[in-house]
């Protein structure tokens, strides 16, 4: 049923539709290169990024490091009765400092990298094979899963999934490389189910039993950090799965779960609520999963053409979604021309918010659409906009000895204060000098770059208020606080 | 500089929303809410599945002894409650409200057909729905939806970031914060304690959003949870949501930051997030905020590896948590009118796994607690070895506990919320 974009549609709202949703926003700028391209092109420019782009260097940290070797030292000296506790903070304050630079290097690539639209896949992906470094307790393994992620991104959906059952990260996340022949653990096989390829009521209990032990035999090498088949390990007896009968490996069962019309409607589902409306219709799912059985599960072929779709530029769909936090950031600091916000600055932002990349709150993910909108997370949105546009001035000059501790915090809160250091944006990059004493031709300009759709006449007349309120000729402190209060509007949490 | 904007002064309905509410309570269901006085429930979710034998346990019982070769608590480790029934080492506060005749233990809970997907028990227990049904409200929700309608956004407080599904409502109500010093809107410039012009204009315009509503204020989504908040879905558009929350969150932030700042506990509180939660409770309960319900989560109870430390610590930080609390309650004098349950979406399999931890399972005990409550061991504590595909047979169902909290402490009609009765249980 998906029905190409007539060209007559074509034009600035819905290049701009297409730049929010298959990437992270864009400037005036680039809606205007992406509306003259033309939509075939546009699309294909974000569809058919070049290998390299996923060929991205890692983080300098995130390399295997023999953690097995880093545990026997930590086990000697606590043995010889030496002071391992120095040992263990030193090991974990590195693993805390990493996962912060990892999740800074993620919201980098989104903001400044060649391809957005498979960073925004990259995070479908995470969302939908949630894995927390919560419980994986390794940055390594996190970027590693990370990498996958986007090296698969557009690729086959069934390949992608036996690379993640393989995945140390996913692995440590569901119990999997504890699962042993006589024991099987049904934790992975439970949610492979559930969250990753069918959905809820289309398996029983018995399928999960059966399913954890043809996953037998998957284990980490703790030397090299990867994965390694344990051939001993694996259970080589008959299984029953979903009506098949045989010594069915771990392979099988996902190759079995994908054929199912259920894993199309599934992935169909989500992919649609990711990309395009929380709600999506009967007629609209059973259309996507059409296309995803027609091109085998190929994601790329599939999401040009969602992207080129009439539905994905419906009325309904445009300017309707509500923002994930992480698309607040990235899409905020993309539009206010300012660099992404310090690491511990955008961790912090993304707990207050609830998504904290790398530490979903559980393996179904997030959620998204209205869960991300509470009285706490709304109000949090609006103070850290004024951090963006305003700089660490408005930070409470005492906040970071406001935490009890010894001298050890109070030396952290220090560095903290230094790190979180950010000048207000520069308003003339925005506001050109010869429209500032015009109020209604600001807002007009800064209304269009920041919401997807204008605003009604009665916020507009606000701002125009506002403006005049504070003095006809605005200074760049009037346009920052003109701008953050756009920022504070429900309007602006849609895209 | 002000201009004309410094003249403005508060919406009279917003005015009419906190200080002049007793005249609404027209509709026999309908509550007043002052905060004042009444009754109030707090509701605490272990996420994840807390491992009810090792919580409360048989330890008289040689099939638990069996069942957990290594994970099993032995005579000498628990708190006795009887000859059979014990407590976790760690949660001595616990035996004392059981001595002191505060503590209920309602044993073997859960719900027909039980679910073992964390996710989808969850939304069992948050929306009160038979196992083989799906509602979209919670059931703290219908309550609201029924019984408090006019109050305040605040007659539900979630503490943590998320709105709880069991606050799902036809029409939102609730608000959700984690930290009251952080739950108001900043403006560019601090202000000396005057509002700022852009903060009145800020007002502006997140307070008419709900534009077409008239004088009434029809509160909002709230709550929120640790780990697995459940989905709070809503009617609304999803602009007119958003207008919505943001309207509530304007409301209530000026009265939860008075009352955080004036408010402190003398009491200790432990380290950890489910402490600072029920800290900021204490706060708001001894300033008065107008809240029937709050909300709490603790996280982590998913133990499928090496549970025997982990559950011990997490017992720890729950029974510091809950005894900190229950001691503020009581030197505020406000331990009679608090009521706390604890639940989580199932318990564990009765036996132990090869990784030293234990799958998901079925029925376990609840907790109730607090001034009124009548203490004492309800329910039975199920066989262990006449099971149901390895786990616990329940054999009172959640709802009983739900019904009789809603019926003899909230003074709420149980089936206006629940769909239909349940016999209820004399643990108040």
């Amino acid at each position: 049923m998906l029905t190409p974009l007539p060209d007559a549609k074509w034009n600035d709202a819905t290049a701009a539709h297409l730049l929010n949703r298959a990437g992270f926003g864009g400037t005036p700028d680039e809606i205007e290169r992406t509306r003259q391209k033309g939509l075939i092109a546009a699309v294909r420019d974000l569809v058919d990024v070049k290998n390299a782009a996923a060929n991205v260097s890692p983080p300098v940290w995130a390399h295997p490091r023999d953690i097995r070797a880093q545990r026997m030292e930590i086990k000697a000296a606590k043995d010889r009765g030496e002071n391992f506790q120095s040992k263990v903070r030193q090991v974990r304050m590195m693993e805390g400092d990493e996962i912060v630079d990892l999740r800074h290097w993620w919201l980098d690539r989104m903001l400044n990298g060649p391809a957005p639209l498979l960073e925004k896949m990259t995070l479908f992906w995470h969302g939908h094979f949630a894995t927390s470094i919560q419980k994986v307790r390794d940055a390594y393994w996190m970027w590693l899963q990370n990498d996958t992620l986007r090296r698969n991104a557009f690729g086959n959906f069934g390949a992608l999934v036996k690379k993640i059952s393989r995945d140390p990260a996913m692995m440590i996340y569901l119990d999997l490389q504890q699962s042993r022949q006589e024991h099987p653990n049904e934790n992975w096989a439970r949610e492979l189910m559930e969250l990753f390829t069918v959905g809820i009521g289309n398996y029983t209990e018995q399928d999960i039993r059966e399913s954890a032990r043809a996953f037998t035999g998957y284990r980490i090498d703790m030397t090299t950090q990867q994965f390694r088949f344990a051939p001993f390990q694996q259970d080589h007896g008959a299984k029953t799965f979903m009506g098949r009968v045989g010594n069915l490996n771990g392979d099988d069962i996902i190759d079995i779960l994908v054929s199912k019309p259920a894993c199309a409607q599934f992935i169909g589902r989500k992919l649609w609520r990711f990309f395009v409306e929380d709600e999506p219709s009967k007629e609209i799912v059973d259309a996507v999963a059409e296309r995803l059985r027609a091109h085998k599960f190929e994601m790329r072929p599939l999401l040009r053409e969602i992207f080129t779709s009439a539905e994905f530029y419906s009325d309904r769909a445009m300017g309707g979604q509500i923002k994930s936090p992480v698309q607040f950031i990235v899409q905020t600091s993309k539009l206010l021309d300012a660099p992404p916000p310090a690491p511990i600055a955008a961790q912090n932002a993304m707990r207050q918010m609830g998504q904290i990349l790398f530490a979903p709150p559980n393996v179904k993910g997030w959620d998204g659409g209205k869960e991300w909108i509470s009285t706490s997370t709304l109000l949090f949105r609006d103070n850290f906009a004024n951090y963006l546009i305003n700089g660490s001035a408005i930070l409470p000059p005492n906040a970071p000895q406001q935490r009890p501790g010894g001298d050890v915090r109070f030396r952290r809160n220090a560095q903290i204060a230094q790190q979180i250091k950010r000048d207000p944006i520069d308003t003339g990059k925005l506001v050109p000098a010869e429209i500032r004493a015009k109020p209604r031709e600001v807002v007009d300009l800064l209304a269009k770059r920041f919401f997807p759709t204008r605003p009604g006449d009665k916020e507009i007349d606000t701002f125009v208020k506002y403006l005049e309120t504070r003095g006809f000729d605005a200074t760049d402190t009037t346009l920052r606080e003109l701008i953050h209060l756009m920022m504070s509007t429900p309007q602006f949490q849609l895209v | 500089m002000l201009g004309a904007a410094a003249t403005w002064t508060l919406p009279i309905f917003l005015e009419k929303t906190f200080f002049a509410l007793d005249a609404l309570a027209a509709d026999a269901a309908t509550q007043t809410v002052t905060g004042k006085d009444g009754t109030i429930l707090v509701v605490l979710q272990m996420a994840g599945g807390n491992d009810g034998l090792n919580t409360v346990i048989p330890y008289a019982d040689d099939a638990y002894h069996v069942a957990r070769p290594r994970l099993r608590l032995g005579a000498d480790q628990v708190l006795k409650i009887d000859n059979h029934i014990a407590l976790n080492p760690k949660l001595t506060g616990l035996k004392s409200l059981y001595d002191e005749g505060h503590l209920a233990i309602v044993q073997g809970v859960g719900y027909p057909n039980p679910n073992r997907s964390h996710f989808r028990s969850t939304e069992i227990w948050q929306t009160a729905s038979d196992a083989d049904r799906t509602t979209s409200e919670g059931w703290l929700g219908r309550y609201f939806d029924n019984c408090c309608s006019g109050a305040d956004p605040t007659v539900g407080v979630a503490i943590g970031e998320e709105t709880p599904q069991a606050f799902a409502a036809k029409r939102p109500t609730g608000v959700t914060f984690s930290r009251p010093e952080q739950f108001r809107f900043q403006p560019s410039e601090r202000g000396n304690g005057q509002l700022s012009a852009e903060e009145m204009f800020f007002r502006q315009l997140n307070e008419a959003g709900a534009g077409n509503e008239g004088g009434t204020v029809e509160s909002n989504a709230g709550g929120s949870i640790g780990a697995i908040p459940g989905n709070a879905r809503n009617d609304l558009s999803t602009l007119d949501f958003l207008q919505r929350t943001a309207l509530d969150a304007q409301l209530s932030s000026d009265k939860i930051l008075a009352i955080a700042r004036k408010y402190k506990s003398t009491v200790p509180y432990p380290p950890g997030q489910l402490a600072a939660s029920l800290n900021i409770i204490a706060r708001m309960i001894a300033g008065g905020l107008a809240t029937r319900v709050y909300y709490a989560s603790h996280g982590g109870f998913d133990t499928h590896a090496g549970q025997i430390n982990t559950h011990q610590r997490l017992m720890g930080e729950f029974n510091d948590a809950v005894s900190a609390f229950i001691a503020d309650l009581k030197q505020q004098g406000n331990f009679e009118r608090v009521l706390l349950i604890t639940f989580s979406e199932f318990g564990r399999r009765v036996q132990e796994n090869a990784n030293g931890g234990t799958d998901h399972g079925a029925a376990a005990p609840m907790f109730v607690l607090g001034g009124a409550v009548k203490a004492g061991l309800f329910g039975k504590y199920p066989s262990l070895t006449d099971l149901d595909h390895g786990d616990l047979k329940f054999n009172t169902d959640f709802r009983s506990v739900y019904g009789t909290v809603l019926e003899r402490w909230l003074k709420a009609p149980s089936d206006l919320v629940l769909g239909r009765k349940f016999p209820a249980l004399s643990i108040i």
